[in-house]
């Protein structure tokens, strides 16, 4: 029980009115440059970080909380009302979440986004309190080829998840495949498919890809299509808040997408984007109007950004117990907790346990604090789309290239946002869907590393991808995805419920 | 954005075929690259060609599939995209980069985006709007690239202060 | 956003003020950090901007990062857009001579006038503490037994951590070719591959494996300075094993090429007056970083050494040609 005392001794000292101004103050920054199309909570904090030497130690922390979390919910308000992700996690919340924007049910997907957050970020911390030690040997145990098999479970279900044509959705996937190869590869360090120019020596970067795709894709298919497209975007239909039925449909998107995240975000590989894509697909299949799905379907937002946030807490789980930084924002997280005097390391629950439970409650803290200041900001930030379109748009443009340039000041980053922008509005015109590019780009290179991994360190022997008991489950799971609605036809002789594409 | 569904006639799909052609040549480009790759000497089980030389392969099985779909579905009535607005736009995304190429700034060049953006989508004045855009760029520049540092390319107008 | 905009008054106040400024030698800096925000040469160009600023060595310091490619990307840019411009400088380091060899860039390090070494980092090689090798000498036998049975952990492929594994194998004899090198590309990955025991080694900066070699979970066989050092008192250098290896990650700070001798001269003085600050010190001390100052001639002849040797170990291990 030690660790309620430690945990509300942190709450304690969180919730003084001076720690409360700054995790206001935190937050208020964090979703301000989070907004930015490209800038992620990564970088956020990098920008702000600097801001919070000034304070006492407990002050600062809470504060950098706060730009933490200001910094992810920022990203989903962009991709929900802009259509602009401005990160690669947040990717998955604008397919449903502008859709539902656009119809006038913005202020129901903010919502559903900040309090599945909240949710997700409050069971995590509860499991990151309690169960960190246990999960983070059953993450160290996972090998490449329990990677590799969970990449797979990713594709498929991905797949089966993005619209109803197959040639489509595979030619959008593997022309994001091809794009994941561009670059230097990292097993051998050969350059691929970059012709010699050095800015495509890094890669193709995928929020400058989503972005593309998604906003000025969009942007450009609107324009062409001149006064045909004179949908009007409704800024509030119903109520600004979430009904009844919006809670209903939510909570246990919530939840699944919670344990869905967490336990991926603590494997030193999972990262935040598959679980997002995994509870996509699964709130899809779930779904009792699997028809919405495509048109604005409140779980495709609830889902994805609870995962989304759950996974964010899970990344603490290896940094606070093993000291293992597993992702960008997590190395910079660590750059945060040494300016503090804290080492992350196996040794840190036990030396420093006041900055530890600290931490975790300013975390809470923060989360909480988001939601007070953006539930009652919803109803003004739904408003943003009532701006005429010629300036919508605009602005729209403006700030795609503002947090592209900001991320990279390169004009051949700026090059590459409009080829992609072209790129997305050829696919939208002949009906090719959008998503799988994205998932392409991510999954791919994933996939290879961790199957070279293997096989190198198996010196070759392609029965290690089998062996494991891991992976195994991981292959089976795969298959029901691939193969379950025709099992489901065979045995009920009913065509099982598939959801309508994506555009 | 395909509000009105297309209904098929008669004749192939010209636009698929073109589609498929894309791919067949995103596949020789894919699969180039894996010949090369693969005759570099460095030791490892599976070398950096084995993935291009799959997702090479993937692409022209689709460029056969998109044609074959090409003919067996006809051709498709699309409804005509105009071809003014979108070019006010594209004009404003690569008026951009030369304008940054030249080193106007961040304020002048995104300040034309955003005009020739309302102008494509059928709002001017373009002075205006680019004087507009241009002012409030410059609050954003130096928002971000004062307060936080973040580099944003500078031109005459950011040098001011 | 009150410190946003104070910030933002204040550098506005400066740069209208160039006269006011007596007490600072140089006016106005811009390092580049060729890498992006958050990394260690981005936090390396940030400590460089913040003592020089609180210490008024220099009035005003900007920090523009321009990532990619190992550092090649930064470095072209700085090499192509500031001939002869004594206020830009760029952060770089030992990685960036690696890069500029494999990814054959148009663009290297004798084009830019090193100012100093600033900082460095020493190589070491760890297994898990349940590992039956115990000492580097058991490494030597396993990798003689069969070198491509030993899988090698560590950043990415040319990396340093990848050519001090070649130099390694390459100085007991065996063809740097066989290494079974596997790359990652996050420092938290590697290590838990090694902590889950997927790898035999890992080969990373000390500091990587530090934390967790004093909570008993690695052991660390061997590091590549070539003295022990005062962090790790019990750890044997490579050479100690009869292993003639000796390799450091270094980060430097280089002024603009065609830059005139006198202007070197004050930029040289204005890092040399930073290094024994104060400030410097206890921001060192801050980020783990260790002092290896190195300036002049010493230091051009230390960077022709290091290019020279990497660029026939890479060679070696097939990277380049």
């Amino acid at each position: 029980m030690d660790t309620f005392a430690a945990l509300s001794q942190g709450v304690m000292v969180a919730l003084q009115p001076m720690n409360l101004l700054f995790a206001f103050v935190g937050v208020m920054l964090g979703t301000a440059v989070g907004v930015l199309p490209g800038i992620g909570p990564a970088l956020t904090v990098a920008l702000l970080l600097p801001i919070t030497f000034k304070l006492d130690p407990a002050g600062s922390l809470i504060m950098f909380a706060g730009i933490y979390y200001g910094g992810m919910y920022g990203g989903s308000t962009a991709s929900i009302l802009l259509n602009t992700p401005g990160e690669s996690a947040s990717i998955v919340t604008a397919l449903e979440g502008n859709k539902m924007a656009r119809a006038g049910r913005g202020g129901p997907a903010l919502a559903t986004a900040a309090i599945g957050s909240f949710v997700a970020g409050t069971i995590a911390t509860i499991g990151l309190a309690l169960i960190a030690p246990t999960i983070v040997d059953l993450a160290i145990s996972f090998g490449p080829e329990d990677y590799f098999a969970l990449m797979v479970l990713a594709f498929t279900t991905v797949s089966a998840a993005f619209g109803s044509s197959v040639t489509r959705g595979l030619t959008s996937l593997f022309i994001g495949l091809s794009l994941g190869l561009i670059g230097i590869d990292l097993q051998s360090g050969q350059a691929r498919l970059s012709f010699g120019v050095p800015d495509l020596l890094d890669g193709v970067e995928v929020t400058t890809l989503a972005v593309a795709l998604f906003a000025i894709g969009e942007t450009l298919s609107v324009v062409a299509a001149g006064a045909r497209a004179d949908e009007i975007i409704e800024p509030v239909k119903g109520s600004v808040f979430m009904n009844r039925e919006d809670w209903k449909r939510s909570w246990k998107p919530w939840l699944r997408g919670t344990f869905l995240g967490f336990p991926i975000g603590a494997m030193p590989a999972g990262g935040a984007e598959i679980p997002t894509f995994l509870s996509y697909a699964l709130e899809k299949r779930l779904c009792r109007k699997p028809g919405e799905f495509g048109n604005g379907a409140i779980e495709g937002v609830a889902g994805p950004e609870a995962a989304n946030n759950a996974a964010a807490a899970g990344v603490l789980v290896p940094l606070l117990t093993l000291g293992l930084p597993t992702s960008a924002t997590a190395a910079i997280m660590l750059a945060g907790f040494q300016q503090y005097g804290m080492n992350p390391g196996p040794l840190l629950f036990a030396t420093n346990p006041d900055l530890v439970w600290g931490l975790i409650a300013s975390l809470f803290i923060a989360n909480g604090m988001l939601l007070v200041l953006n539930l009652p900001l919803v109803g003004l930030w739904v408003r943003l789309l009532a701006i005429p379109r010629p300036w919508l748009y605009g602005g729209i443009l403006v700030f795609a290239t503002l947090g592209t340039l900001g991320a990279n000041p390169s004009l051949v980053e700026l090059g590459m946002l409009l080829v992609f922008g072209l790129l997305g509005y050829v696919l939208r015109r002949y009906d090719y869907p959008i998503a799988p590019v994205v998932v392409g780009l991510i999954l791919g290179p994933l996939a290879e590393q961790q199957l070279r991994r293997a096989l190198a360190i198996s010196v070759g022997d392609p029965l290690v991808l089998f062996q494991s008991p891991v992976a195994l489950t991981l292959y089976v799971l795969s298959a029901l995805a691939l193969f379950g609605p025709l099992l489901f036809y065979v045995i009920t002789g009913r065509k099982a419920p598939v959801g309508a594409d994506e555009d | 954005m395909s509000d009105s569904r297309p209904t098929s006639t008669a004749g192939p799909d010209k636009a698929r075929f073109v589609i498929a052609f894309a791919l067949a040549v995103l596949a020789l480009v894919v699969g180039w690259d894996a010949w090369r790759l693969s005759g570099i000497n460095t030791y490892s089980a599976v070398g950096p060609e084995a993935f291009p030389a799959i997702i090479a392969a993937g692409l022209a099985l689709l460029a056969l599939a998109n044609a074959v779909e090409a003919v067996r579905e006809g051709a498709q009535d699309r409804p005509r995209d105009e071809a003014g607005p979108m070019a006010w736009v594209l004009a404003g995304l690569i008026g951009q980069i030369v304008l940054l190429a030249f080193g106007a700034g961040f304020a002048i060049a995104t300040g034309w985006l955003f005009a020739a953006t309302a102008k494509g989508f059928g709002r001017g004045p373009l002075w205006g709007h680019f004087l507009a855009g241009a002012a409030m760029c410059f609050v954003i520049y130096v928002v971000f690239a004062k307060g936080l540092q973040l580099a944003l390319p500078a031109g005459p107008l950011e040098r001011l202060i | 956003m009150k410190h946003l905009f104070s910030g933002a008054l204040l550098a506005t106040a400066v740069a209208v003020a160039p006269f006011g400024a007596a007490f600072a030698e140089i006016n106005e800096l811009k390092i580049i950090a060729p890498a992006a925000p958050g990394g260690g040469w981005d936090q390396t160009a940030r400590s460089i901007q913040h003592v020089l600023q609180s210490d008024k060595l220099v009035e005003n310091v900007q920090v523009l990062n321009v990532p990619g490619a190992g550092g090649t990307i930064g470095l072209a840019q700085f090499v192509n857009s500031s001939k002869g411009d004594p206020n830009v400088m760029i952060v770089g380091g030992y990685v960036m001579v690696g890069a500029i060899i494999t990814n054959r860039s148009p663009v290297t390090l004798a084009e830019v006038t090193p100012i100093a070494r600033l900082t460095g980092e020493y190589e070491a090689i760890a297994v898990p503490a349940n590992s039956p090798l115990k000492s580097l000498a058991d490494l030597v036998a396993a990798l003689k037994a069969d070198p491509q049975k030993v899988s090698w952990a560590g950043g990415s492929a040319g990396g340093t951590d990848h050519i001090t594994a070649g130099l390694f194998t390459k100085a007991i004899g065996i063809d740097p070719r066989k290494v079974n090198y596997i790359a990652f590309s996050g420092g938290g990955e590697s290590l838990a591959s090694i902590l889950g025991g997927k790898v035999t080694v890992g080969i990373s900066s000390l500091s990587e494996y530090d934390a967790q070699a004093k909570a008993g979970k690695l052991r660390i066989l061997g590091v590549s300075s070539a003295e022990r050092l005062p962090e790790a008192p019990d750890v044997p250098t490579f050479k100690e094993a009869g292993i003639d290896v000796e390799i450091q990650n270094w980060r430097m700070i280089a002024a603009a090429p065609g830059i005139t001798a006198e202007q070197k001269q004050e930029l040289s003085q204005t890092i040399e007056k930073m290094v024994k600050s104060k400030a410097w010190t206890e921001m060192l001390a801050q980020k783990g970083w260790a002092n290896t100052y190195l300036s002049g001639a010493a230091f051009d002849a230390q960077l022709a050494k290091d290019i020279a040797a990497t660029q026939t170990i890479l060679k070696d291990i097939g990277l380049a040609q």
